[in-house]
């Protein structure tokens, strides 16, 4: 069968109105990161990203951000409406980077974040970042002392705090104890300990750090898993662990719990 | 795949943190781009170089712009006859001492106050003897690129800030000046040089009407946005990776060492090139694996030397002079971060 001769396509003027690539690229970045920022704030995820404290600043960024877009999305409008061709506005700047890359990688950033659900850290995370029952050097400050809370009120940066105080575990003997937290194995303790855990936050989950109670269990640990989320209930004492007396809850209850709204304390 | 998660977590976790910061920086850097006026602002300045050095550092409150903002400002600064002193103060300083910049480094250290405080003071006096030793240099202009030098004014026609292009002050006839010229009434000229060009191109967008100023500062906002967003995106990205892929062993041995932490924060901070705005949380990332005072280098040092702001500097200084800043604010940075490692952490 001959074949057809292929139909060449006629070279056709571009007449189409000019497109500021760069400008579009802007609009959608700003339009997708306040999207994010707002979609964070409104499904409460924000909590696994934050601390409470600075959450108005990530959602009024995400206000001004849909705002920004609304405007130069405006602006673009307008112009092509008018096809008065580009705008050559800037600046002096130079950079880093080429200018478009930036757009694309920012847009990239927020199509992620719109797409994954971020997750609060884990036991393995604590592990390797080092759990502590005493606040490393760094963070010597204890902000909230609570000295007249009930102990069984304490959260477990509270006895933390507390006890970064005053260490002596034996002051704690026999009180009561509620706390709630997830479940860590640590690999150098014995079969019939676990550590329940909490991170805590100062800014955001970069700085999240871990601090923890060991458990002392009447079996084995591995009924609880690791990060399993657990309400225990018991007096304290004292035991020996890695050399070191330390304070530990002996539980009359433990209660599997779902993972709190908000995993971090601060 | 955990692994993966944290990585995630972490990354959008420093993002969103920044993030209002890094709209805050560019807001005010573009409004005070289009509303502060550099010319009535260097004749206000003291003429003494210790004094002018401390000044031009402290400009930053009236420039709250990182270091991406800072070089062009310092650049027009210099054009517009601002002595050396005070255009290397502000240079080096003004990513650093500013409101937003603080705000943000509090809110990352909020309880380690100290680093908060020692940024400042070291950042000023760093930037303020930099800037006093540049003021021995009377004429900066050989230190220029030539493309700079030549629209700056001879810093001998008197008080550089009140210099008039179309009076050049001296008694020479204007006919035995080279230069281009408009020719007006008879026997009356104009001299076209590079300076009155330069000023009628490029003039502060301050005498601009106010819609026009307006459609400048949101082109300024989204255009800063985006280059300083894209830096972020990097910066945010090795610090999650640094924080879960590198065996803690190694990040502790490297952190832990009085020397050994602040050189590396110091490289860390030229390489990341992360804007001043956000830099806190970035080191923030690093607080608990890593010395106080490296955690102080990082924070002085990257606002005034990095990858990108060396880009920039060439754009006004010749390189020997690149070459003198970063060794004199690198060796510094370094004493001062050695001093808290070895005294107070």
């Amino acid at each position: 069968m001959p074949r057809k001769p292929r139909k060449q396509p006629i070279p056709q003027k571009p007449r189409s109105p000019f497109i500021p690539w760069r400008d579009v690229l802007d609009v959608l970045t700003l339009f997708a990161w306040g999207v994010m920022l707002l979609k964070y704030w409104l499904t409460g995820k924000l909590n696994v990203l934050l601390h409470p404290d600075y959450m108005w600043l990530s959602n009024s960024a995400g206000v001004v951000l849909l705002l920004l877009g609304f405007l130069k999305g405006w602006q673009l409008l307008t112009r092509l409406r008018r096809q008065s061709g580009r705008d050559l506005s800037s600046q002096t700047h130079t950079t880093l980077l080429p200018p478009n890359w930036s757009s694309a990688i920012l847009l990239g950033v927020a199509v992620f974040g719109l797409i994954y659900t971020p997750k609060a850290f884990a036991s393995d995370t604590a592990l390797q970042r080092g759990i502590t029952d005493t606040l490393t050097a760094t963070r010597s400050q204890p902000q909230r002392f609570v000295r007249n809370a009930a102990p069984e009120e304490r959260t477990i940066i509270d006895w933390v705090r507390t006890l970064n105080v005053y260490p002596e575990p034996d002051a704690y003997t026999a009180q009561r104890a509620n706390v709630t937290g997830f479940v860590i194995h640590p690999p150098d303790w014995p079969d019939n300990y676990l550590m329940i855990s909490r991170f805590v936050l100062t800014c955001c989950a970069a700085d999240a750090y871990p601090v923890g109670l060991p458990v002392k269990l009447s079996g084995s640990r591995s009924t609880y898993a690791p990060d399993t989320w657990l309400e225990v209930e018991g007096a304290m004492g004292t035991e020996t662990l890695d050399e070191r007396r330390q304070l530990v809850i002996e539980p009359t209850a433990l209660k599997q719990i779902s993972e709190p709204k908000n995993p971090y304390e601060y | 795949m955990n692994q993966l998660n944290n990585a995630f977590t972490l990354f959008l976790s420093l993002m969103v943190e920044a993030m209002p910061f890094l709209l805050l920086g560019v807001a005010f850097s573009s409004i005070l781009l289009l509303f502060v006026d550099e010319r009535k602002l260097i004749a206000a300045m003291p003429r003494n170089p210790l004094l002018g050095a401390l000044a031009g550092s402290l400009v930053g409150f009236l420039f709250p712009v990182c270091e991406c903002g800072n070089v062009p400002v310092a650049r027009r600064l210099l054009m517009k006859g601002a002595p050396a002193s005070v255009a290397v103060g502000f240079l080096l300083a003004a990513p650093t001492i500013n409101p937003v910049v603080i705000w943000a480094t509090w809110t990352a250290f909020r309880d380690q106050p100290e680093i908060v405080v020692l940024r400042i003071v070291f950042s000023l006096s760093i930037a303020t003897l930099i800037g006093w030793t540049f003021s021995s240099q009377k004429d900066i202009r050989p230190l220029l690129q030539p493309n700079i030098s030549r629209l700056m004014p001879a810093p001998s026609t008197g008080n550089p800030a009140k210099d008039n292009p179309s009076n050049p002050g001296t008694s020479v006839s204007p006919l035995l000046q080279s230069g281009t010229y408009l020719l007006q009434q008879p026997g009356q000229m104009f001299q076209l040089d590079n300076s009155t060009a330069y000023d009628l191109f490029a003039s502060s967008p301050v005498s601009k009407p106010l819609a026009a100023k307006l459609k400048l500062m949101l082109d300024n906002m989204v255009q800063e946005l985006r280059e300083l967003g894209g830096i972020l995106v990097l910066g945010a990205a090795i610090a999650a990776f640094v924080q879960v892929a590198v065996p803690r062993e190694i990040i502790l041995s490297l952190g832990q060492g009085p020397i050994t932490s602040i050189l590396a924060m110091m490289i860390l901070a030229m390489v990341v090139s992360i804007c001043s705005t956000v830099d806190s949380f970035f080191a923030l990332s690093f607080a608990s694996t890593f010395t106080s005072g490296s955690l102080l280098s990082f924070l002085v040092f990257g606002p005034m030397i990095d990858l990108k702001n060396i880009g920039l500097l060439m754009t006004v200084f010749r390189p020997r002079v690149i070459v003198y800043l970063f060794a004199l604010a690198g060796q510094m940075t370094f004493v001062f971060a050695l001093l808290v490692n070895l005294h107070v952490g």
